[in-house]
């Protein structure tokens, strides 16, 4: 994950959270206050509907007393009572009951005998009043009485002659639904007769309201629209019916919820924003600094060096402190490997006077035959490189007899077939001895081909002319050189000029002819001459500073402790 | 021994007899007839049906209402009558018959109908009956029986039990005739159920025409004179 996106993340996240939990928590007050609003809304009207009913039922019922109290309709009722089975005197109340519809305009009206059962009804359909069968009706006196397509609210009087009662009037107004502003549903028990709830059938607001409690409030889902369901409890209507508004929350709050999800989505793009904009410039200022500081490091790893570090200043401490170390690090591990190349160094010339010194004829012969190296590789324009490679690999050329028993290297006289042959191993050897040493691949060359000669007759491989690399030809003419001039047991060396007339008439044949010549030019060949017996003095101080070297890294320090003592 | 004298009158009487002969003349209505739709019906855009018909001039309808009669201890000749209750109403509304007369009244409507009378000169309840059924009452006593329905209180009827034979209706332009009226000076009598009584003298000669003239209301300013009596 990048910093920036990281950065982006860390301020947006929580802030996104923060949102929505104040989103949340707003939408819930929001919703509940409005719900809080209904509800008062609604008992107000379920209080001012029950006033307006109970007074109109009052007033209603006094009216119908006056009705109850016709004699005429007591004469006929009397008359019924007198003559249960004829027909004609069920008319005849059906006919004085139509009379009183027509006069009143009722629209049900009924009489039943003091056991409760229907005597005589009318009801209006349409312009006409049509008689009901009384046949098995019981009549409520008061609830309602679904009939024909319709709920009439019904109203009873008394009907009393003398002391007894003869009957009882009832009279049913359709129930009005439009008298009640909001939705209303009328419900015996869990049965729901009428509802006036737009676009939602009666059975549906049923299984709606399945789960509220008998006479209480609760919250109804109807095709996925929150209503509160309020129950009209201070309007007595008997005989388990209830009426029940319903209104609906979501209407009520949706507006302002609207609102709310545009400020708060208006909110959320200022936030995402200013969180992508911050996150930018915040981690701009530290991921500058790291790239550079990684840019650096992968140039380093390419080119394999570990210049130093100059960042422009930044501001941020923390990366003052970053580049700061990175410099302090660059500087110590710089340090490290001078220490390293010095030790490398210093190991190397000590293998080589260590060498020189199993025999005092040879003492020198490596460093000379190695300054002779120098000497003809910085004539022919060598890069630094080539010339460390040449320089070591020429102090090192001859470390293969040090697998060669003295007896055979300082025998006095001429060899055996065999000591010529194990003679002849030395490069072999030598560049058995390097191979296995990290760093020295570069000089197994030199170490390994300086006796093979132009014409292909040397040894160990008798490779021909330039297939030989420069550096083991030219290690092979100053060795030859050296080895000539060099006193031996069974010889004293020879003097420049003889030396000089073997390799020129060798030229071309053993030796590369080029060489020879770049050599034979060189005005140093007398001093390098003189790098001499002294050395085995000087042997010694450099092993104390090879061992002092390798003590100051510190890692085999008791052992150079013991090898001290 | 009484009959005998007065049908011996009666002959004479015949024998020299003349024709009473006048009009109603009512120039108000009388009666306040009421619009018995209720208001609902209005409301509804029904046809309200009102007692009145439109067709019939309403002074034709108080005049064909009124009955004259002569007062007086004359000869009379017992009829039998009948009051129909026809569409929850007595028909005719005015019966007028003489008294000792037989009143028949058959249902003829659906439904039950009911008969009584609270009137000084009968008082009587024939009780509820149905269909096509029929109670009759014998009217002794001359008066106005005012007749009314239990089961329906709208329904009235007047019968006017006149002393004599000479009684009679007023047709619908005011005009009656009491025909073979034994000369001499009676009181004739005009009844309206709103007018109530109202007398005159009148003397009628041999073969000869009185006319009677008779204005309802009499009072110039316009006041009933007398309210029915019951």
């Amino acid at each position: 994950m990048r910093f920036a996106t990281r950065t982006f993340l860390w301020s947006f996240v929580p802030l996104a959270v923060l949102l929505m939990a104040s989103f949340w928590t707003t939408q819930t007050l929001v919703v509940s206050a409005v719900r809080d609003g209904i509800r008062t809304s609604m008992r107000q009207t379920h209080r001012s509907i029950a006033r307006s009913q109970s007074k109109s039922e009052l007033q209603y019922g006094r009216f119908l007393k006056v009705v109850a109290e016709s004699a005429a309709l007591k004469a006929g009722v009397e008359l019924m009572l007198a003559e249960p089975q004829s027909s004609d005197a069920r008319l005849t109340v059906e006919d004085q009951l139509k009379e009183i519809c027509r006069s009143l305009g009722f629209y049900f009206l009924l009489i039943s005998n003091p056991e409760g059962d229907a005597l005589a009804g009318i009801m209006r359909v349409g312009e006409e009043l049509v008689a009901i069968d009384p046949a098995n009706m019981r009549p409520p006196q008061k609830g309602f009485l679904p009939m024909e397509e319709r709920t009439y609210q019904l109203i009873s009087a008394a009907m009393n002659q003398g002391d007894e009662r003869i009957g009882t009037l009832i009279v049913g107004e359709p129930f009005d639904f439009s008298q009640f502003s909001m939705p209303t549903v009328l419900t015996k028990r869990d049965a729901v007769l009428e509802s006036t709830v737009p676009g939602i059938v009666i059975p549906e607001v049923e299984s709606g309201l399945r789960g509220c409690p008998a006479d209480g409030e609760c919250e109804v889902q109807l095709r996925g629209e929150t209503f509160l369901s309020l129950p009209m409890r201070n309007l007595s209507l008997g005989d388990g019916y209830l009426i029940r508004s319903l209104q609906s929350v979501d209407s009520a709050s949706g507006p302002v919820q609207a609102i709310l999800l545009n400020v708060f989505l208006v909110a959320a793009a200022g936030a995402l924003l200013g969180a992508v904009v911050l996150g930018a410039l915040s981690s701009r200022s530290v991921v500058q600094p790291i790239a550079a500081v990684v840019s650096h490091l992968r140039a380093s790893e390419r080119t394999g060096v570990l210049p130093e570090f100059h960042a422009n200043h930044s501001t941020i401490r923390e990366i003052r402190e970053l580049t700061d170390s990175f410099n302090r690090a660059a500087d110590s591990i710089r340090a490290g490997r001078v220490g390293l190349e010095q030790a490398y160094v210093e190991c190397v010339e000590a293998l080589a006077s260590a060498l020189d010194a199993r025999d005092r004829y040879t003492a020198g012969h490596s460093r000379r035959v190695s300054a002779y190296a120098c000497s003809i590789a910085e004539a022919m324009n060598f890069t630094v490189k080539d010339l460390d490679e040449i320089r070591v690999g020429a102090l090192l050329h001859d470390i293969g007899k040090i697998g060669i028993p003295d007896g055979v290297l300082q025998k006095p006289g001429r060899l055996t077939h065999e000591e010529m042959t194990l003679i002849q191993q030395h490069p072999t050897i030598g560049r058995r001895i390097l191979e296995g040493v990290n760093g020295f691949q570069s000089y197994l060359p030199t170490v390994e081909l300086h006796h093979e000669n132009w014409d292909g007759t040397g040894y160990p491989r008798g490779l021909r002319g330039e297939a030989v690399p420069l550096a083991p030809r030219i290690v092979h003419v100053v060795d030859a050189y050296d080895a000539m001039t060099s006193d031996r047991p069974y010889r004293p060396g020879m003097s420049h000029a003889e030396a000089i007339r073997v390799l020129e008439k060798n030229a071309g044949t053993q030796f590369d002819a080029e060489i020879v010549r770049i050599f034979l030019g060189l005005n140093s060949i007398g001093e390098i001459r003189h790098i001499q017996a002294d050395v085995l003095e000087q042997e010694v101080r450099s092993v104390h500073h090879l061992a002092e070297a390798v003590k100051n890294t510190g890692a085999y320090a008791p052992s150079m402790e013991s090898i001290k003592s | 021994m009484f009959r005998i004298l007065l049908i011996c009158w009666g002959i004479l009487a015949c024998a020299q007899a003349g024709d009473i002969e006048g009009t109603v003349v009512i120039k108000r209505k009388l009666t306040k007839r009421t619009v018995t739709a209720s208001a609902n019906s209005y409301q509804r855009g029904a046809r309200v049906d009102l007692a009145s018909d439109p067709e019939q001039d309403p002074l034709a309808f108080e005049r064909s209402r009124v009955v004259v009669y002569l007062e007086g201890a004359l000869p009379s000749q017992p009829v039998t009558a009948t009051l129909e209750q026809k569409n929850r109403r007595f028909l005719p509304e005015v019966l007028v018959v003489p008294a000792g007369s037989t009143v028949s009244f058959p249902n003829l409507d659906e439904i039950f109908h009911n008969v009584f009378s609270l009137s000084k000169p009968k008082i009587f309840d024939l009780g509820n009956y149905p269909k096509d059924q029929t109670r009759t009452v014998t009217l002794d006593k001359p008066g106005v029986v005012f007749v009314h329905c239990h089961l329906h209180p709208n329904m009235v009827a007047a019968i006017v039990v006149s002393p004599n034979q000479w009684a009679a209706k007023a047709d619908g332009s005011g005009r009656f005739t009491l025909a073979g009226v034994p000369t001499g000076s009676y009181t004739i009598t005009a009844w309206h159920k709103t007018a109530g009584f109202v007398r005159q003298k009148v003397q009628v000669e041999e073969n000869g025409r009185a006319s009677v003239q008779f204005l309802l209301p009499t009072d110039e300013h316009g006041n009933l004179l007398a309210v029915a009596q019951r």
